[in-house]
C-alpha cells in the first residue's frame, strides 16, 4: 500500500484498473486507492506482469503489499506467506514453572503493536465476537500480548460505535424494544474520509480550549464592489461576449478569504498551530476553504492567499470546489492549511461556530449576507450585513488578540478597496 | 481460647476436623458399615499409619481386617487385587506415591485392566491410598506428584481431595465404587483442618467443587494447589481487583469437564495450577481439552503454573521454589489477563 499522503496510515483498494496477469508498462495507471483524504490513482513504477494480492474493497496499512509486478510466473509466495506456525516443539517449551529465577512473572509481556504486514492477532473469542457482531477486526486495536485483540478491545470498539446511539443515564431497555422504536435500522460504514473527519473533529472538541467571538460586518461596500466587479468581468449585460459566464467574479466568501489572509499577515498567532505544547508560527498564509462534498467535508487550500489577487482566489476556490465534488482533488491540495474559513451563509444560516481544524489556531464561520435593519446615525436603516464568528484555540490565541484580528477583518471588509490591491 | 464446648462430633468442634481425622473417620465408618472392607499396608496397624490415618482402627476392628504388611509394595497391591476380585473391598495404603512405582505392575497391568481382560467377569473394587507432595525435605524419592501418570491409565479412577470434607466424602465413595481407585492424599494436608459435614456425606466422583466464584478468569487447582489457588484468588481480589473463579476438580477421572468449561465460557481465561511436572501433566491434558471444546470462548491461551521440571531437590530453598506457591499463581493469573504484578 503506497503512502499517498502525509497522514495516510492505511488505504482501501477501490478498483483495479488492470487485471491479474496483465502486462503493465511503467507509468500506467494500476489502481484507484481511497486514502484518508481523497481517491487517488496509483501508477506502476515498473514494467512487468501484474499479480494482485489485495482485493477490491480491502483496506490495508501503508507498506503492506497490494500487488507485485514481475516476470511472468515469478514466484510471489514469500509476499503472501503466513507467519510460520508453531511447530510441535513450541508446545514443549516453557510453561510457567516456578523454577525460573524470575518466577512466573517472566511470562507477562507488555502490550505491543503488531508490525505492519503481520497476520492479524486476535483471540478466538474476539474473532467469534467480531464475526457475530459484524465488527471488522482490522479496525480494532489490540491491547493483549503482542497486540492481540481480546474481548475487551472488541467490546470497546462496539461500545464506541454505539455510544452516540445510547445516551448515558437512561434506563436500559431491551435491545429489541429500542430497535423496534426506531423502525428498521441500517448500518452505514464510514468511508476513510468520514472516519478521518470524525476522528479529527472529536479530537478537536475534546482537546482544544476554545472560545467564540462574533462580529457584525456592514457589507454595503462589498456589495457595491461585487456589483462593480461583476460589471467588469461579465459585460454580457452590455450585450458583448454573451457566451462568457461570470466565472471570475469573486464571491463574498472570496472577499472574506482575502481579508482574512491580509489580517493573518498582521496577526501571525492566528496563523499559527499548537503542537506538542508549543506554538508554531508559519511563514506562509494558506487559507483552507471548507467545501461540502458528497457525504463528507473537505477543506481545499488556497496557498499564499495574501499574495493572490481577489480574482485569483476566486478562480482557484472555484476550481478546487469543482475538484472536490468530482473526486479528483489530490492530497497536496487538501493539506498545508494554516487557517480555515467555513461558510453556511448560502443556506441562510445567520451565524454559527465551526469546529477548529487542528492544529490550526482558529476557524472563521461566515453567516448569510442579508439586508437587515441597523441603526446608523440614530436612524434605523436597511443595510447589507453579515455575521462572522471566530472560534479560537486559547492555547495560542488569547481573547484580545483574537478580537483585534477579527476587528481587522471587519475593517478590511467594510473598506474593501484594500482587497483589490 | 474459649472454654471447651460439648463436642458436636467425636472429632472435635463442628467444622474443625483435620484431613487425617476425616480419612480415619471415613475408614472407620466404612469398616463398620461393610464387613467386606479390609485395610492393608506398612505400619498401618500397631503404629497407626506413617501419617496416623489408621490410628485406632486395629484396636477397633482387629487384625483380621486391619493388617500390617512387610515392605513389599507390589505384593501389598497384588493382595489387594486378589482380595477385591474375590469379593472383599480392600483399602491398601502405600507410604508415599513414589513407592507406588514398585507396584505399578499390579496397579496398571492388573487392577486397571482385569475387568476388561476378562470380559467383565471380574471386578477389582480396590482402593490404593497414598500421599504425595513436596515441602518436607524428603528428596526426590518421597516427594513427587504422580496424579498425571495414573490419570493416563484407562480403568483407574483418580481422586485428589484437597479438603477434609472431600477426603472423607471421596474415600467413602471410593470404597463403595466397583472400580479400582487411586486415592491420592497430600502429605502437607494431613494436619489441615476444615469443615466436615456430619454423617453420610458422600462426595460423588466426577463432580468438581467451585471453591470461589469470579468472573475475570478461571483457576483450576489440582490436589493441594486448589488451596494455593484459593489463597491466590483472595490476593488477586484484594490487591489487584481481579475476581478469579477457583475450581477444584476433586477427581481427575472421571473429570467434571462440564463445570470447568462452563466457567471458562464465562471468564474466557483459564489458569491451571498443579504441583506435578509440566510435561504431560494434568494441566497439559486439561489445556488440550479446553482448547478442543471451548476454543471460541478463549480470550487468551490456557496457561499453567506447574512444579519445576526437575527431580524434587532436597535443599530447603530449592525445594521451596520447585513447586508453586501463592505468588506464582498470582503472577500467572495476571499474566493470563495480560497484566504484570508491577503494573497492577
Amino acid at each position: 500500500m503506497p503512502r499517498l499522503s502525509d497522514t495516510m496510515e492505511e488505504g482501501t483498494i477501490l478498483h483495479w484498473l488492470k487485471a491479474e496477469g496483465e502486462t503493465v508498462a511503467r507509468g500506467e495507471e494500476l489502481v484507484e486507492i481511497e486514502t484518508d483524504k481523497a481517491n487517488m490513482t496509483y501508477e506502476s513504477d515498473q514494467a512487468g506482469v501484474l499479480h494482485l494480492i489485495a482485493a477490491e474493497g480491502e483496506t490495508l496499512p501503508v507498506g503492506q503489499p497490494i500487488a507485485t509486478v514481475g516476470e511472468p510466473g515469478e514466484a510471489r509466495s514469500e509476499l503472501q506467506a503466513e507467519p510460520a506456525s508453531a511447530g510441535p516443539g513450541a508446545a514443549a517449551s516453557a510453561p510457567a514453572t516456578p523454577t525460573a529465577t524470575e518466577p512466573a512473572t517472566a511470562q507477562a509481556s507488555p502490550p505491543e503493536q503488531p508490525a505492519a504486514g503481520e497476520r492479524l492477532k486476535a483471540s478466538p473469542l474476539a474473532r467469534r465476537m467480531a464475526r457475530e457482531g459484524g465488527i471488522d477486526l482490522a479496525a480494532v486495536t489490540g491491547s493483549g500480548p503482542g497486540g492481540r485483540i481480546v474481548k475487551a478491545d472488541v467490546l470497546g470498539s462496539s461500545a464506541a460505535a454505539s455510544a452516540a446511539a445510547a445516551p448515558a443515564g437512561t434506563a436500559p431497555r431491551a435491545p429489541d424494544e429500542i430497535a423496534r422504536a426506531k423502525g428498521e435500522t441500517r448500518e452505514v460504514e464510514l468511508t476513510r474520509l468520514q472516519q478521518t473527519v470524525a476522528r479529527r473533529m472529536a479530537e478537536s472538541k475534546a482537546t482544544i480550549p476554545d472560545f467564540t467571538l462574533q462580529i457584525e460586518i456592514d457589507m454595503e461596500d462589498c456589495v457595491a464592489l461585487r456589483t462593480q466587479l461583476k460589471g467588469i468581468a461579465n459585460p454580457a449585460e452590455a450585450g458583448e461576449h454573451a457566451s462568457a459566464p461570470d466565472e471570475a467574479v469573486p464571491t463574498y466568501n472570496d472577499m472574506v478569504v482575502k481579508a482574512v489572509a491580509l489580517a493573518l499577515r498582521e496577526h501571525p498567532l492566528a496563523n499559527g498551530s499548537y503542537r506538542d505544547g508549543k506554538v508554531q508560527l508559519h511563514s506562509r498564509i494558506n487559507v483552507g476553504v471548507a467545501v461540502a462534498a458528497e457525504g463528507a467535508l473537505v477543506v481545499p487550500t488556497v496557498f499564499d492567499a495574501e499574495e493572490k489577487s481577489l480574482g485569483e482566489i476566486a478562480r482557484e476556490t472555484r476550481a478546487l470546489a469543482a475538484r472536490v465534488r468530482d473526486g479528483s482533488i489530490t492530497p497536496p491540495e487538501l493539506g498545508g492549511g494554516t487557517f480555515t474559513v467555513s461558510n453556511l451563509g448560502m443556506y441562510g444560516i445567520s451565524s454559527f461556530a465551526a469546529i477548529i481544524n487542528p492544529p490550526q489556531a482558529a476557524i472563521l464561520s461566515v453567516g448569510a449576507l442579508a439586508q437587515r435593519a441597523v441603526v446608523r446615525d440614530g436612524q434605523i436603516v436597511a443595510r447589507h450585513t453579515m455575521s462572522l464568528t471566530l472560534v479560537s484555540d486559547h492555547r495560542i490565541l488569547y481573547g484580545a488578540e483574537a478580537a483585534r484580528f477579527l476587528a481587522r477583518v471587519r475593517e478590511l471588509l467594510e473598506a474593501p478597496a484594500a482587497l483589490t490591491l | 481460647m474459649a472454654a471447651p464446648q460439648p463436642a458436636a462430633s467425636p472429632n472435635g468442634a463442628a467444622g474443625q476436623v483435620r484431613y487425617r481425622e476425616a480419612l480415619n473417620a471415613a475408614l472407620r465408618e466404612e469398616l463398620a458399615r461393610d464387613e467386606r472392607v479390609i485395610l492393608m499396608g506398612e505400619d498401618i496397624g500397631v503404629f497407626g499409619g506413617a501419617f496416623k490415618v489408621t490410628e485406632g482402627l486395629l484396636e477397633e476392628f482387629g487384625e483380621r481386617r486391619v493388617r500390617d504388611t512387610p515392605i513389599s509394595e507390589n505384593t501389598i497391591v497384588g493382595m489387594g487385587v486378589g482380595a477385591a476380585m474375590t469379593g472383599l473391598r480392600p483399602v491398601v495404603e502405600l507410604m508415599t506415591i513414589n513407592f507406588s512405582l514398585l507396584a505399578l505392575d499390579q496397579i496398571v497391568n492388573h487392577a486397571a485392566h482385569i475387568h476388561y481382560m476378562f470380559g467383565g467377569q471380574a471386578k477389582v473394587p480396590l482402593v490404593v491410598r497414598m500421599p504425595q507432595g513436596a515441602g518436607h525435605q524428603l528428596g526426590p524419592t518421597h516427594s513427587h506428584c504422580f496424579e498425571a501418570m495414573f490419570l493416563q491409565v484407562p480403568g483407574l479412577l483418580v481422586a485428589v481431595p484437597a479438603t477434609p470434607a472431600d477426603a472423607k466424602g471421596l474415600l467413602k465413595s471410593a470404597i463403595r465404587d466397583e472400580n479400582p481407585v487411586v486415592f491420592i492424599e497430600h502429605e502437607s494436608l494431613y494436619g489441615v483442618r476444615g469443615e466436615v459435614p456430619e454423617g453420610e456425606a458422600l462426595v460423588p466422583f466426577g463432580v468438581a467443587r467451585t471453591a470461589r466464584e469470579g468472573s475475570d478468569l478461571t483457576i483450576v487447582g489440582i490436589s493441594r494447589m486448589a488451596l494455593t489457588a484459593e489463597r491466590a484468588a483472595a490476593t488477586l481480589s484484594a490487591e489487584h481487583g481481579v475476581e478469579a473463579e477457583v475450581i477444584d476438580p476433586r477427581t481427575l477421572r472421571p473429570l467434571d469437564l462440564d463445570t470447568i468449561l462452563a466457567s471458562v465460557r464465562r471468564t474466557n481465561r483459564c489458569l491451571i495450577v498443579e504441583e506435578g511436572w509440566p510435561h504431560g501433566g494434568v494441566g497439559a491434558n486439561l489445556a488440550a481439552l479446553i482448547g478442543e471444546q471451548a476454543f471460541d470462548d478463549l480470550d487468551a491461551p490456557v496457561a499453567r503454573v506447574t512444579g519445576a521440571d526437575v527431580p524434587m531437590p532436597y535443599s530447603k530453598p530449592l525445594e521451596d521454589i520447585a513447586y508453586p506457591h501463592e505468588a506464582q499463581v498470582v503472577a500467572g493469573a495476571l499474566a493470563t489477563l495480560g497484566r504484570t504484578a508491577a503494573a497492577s
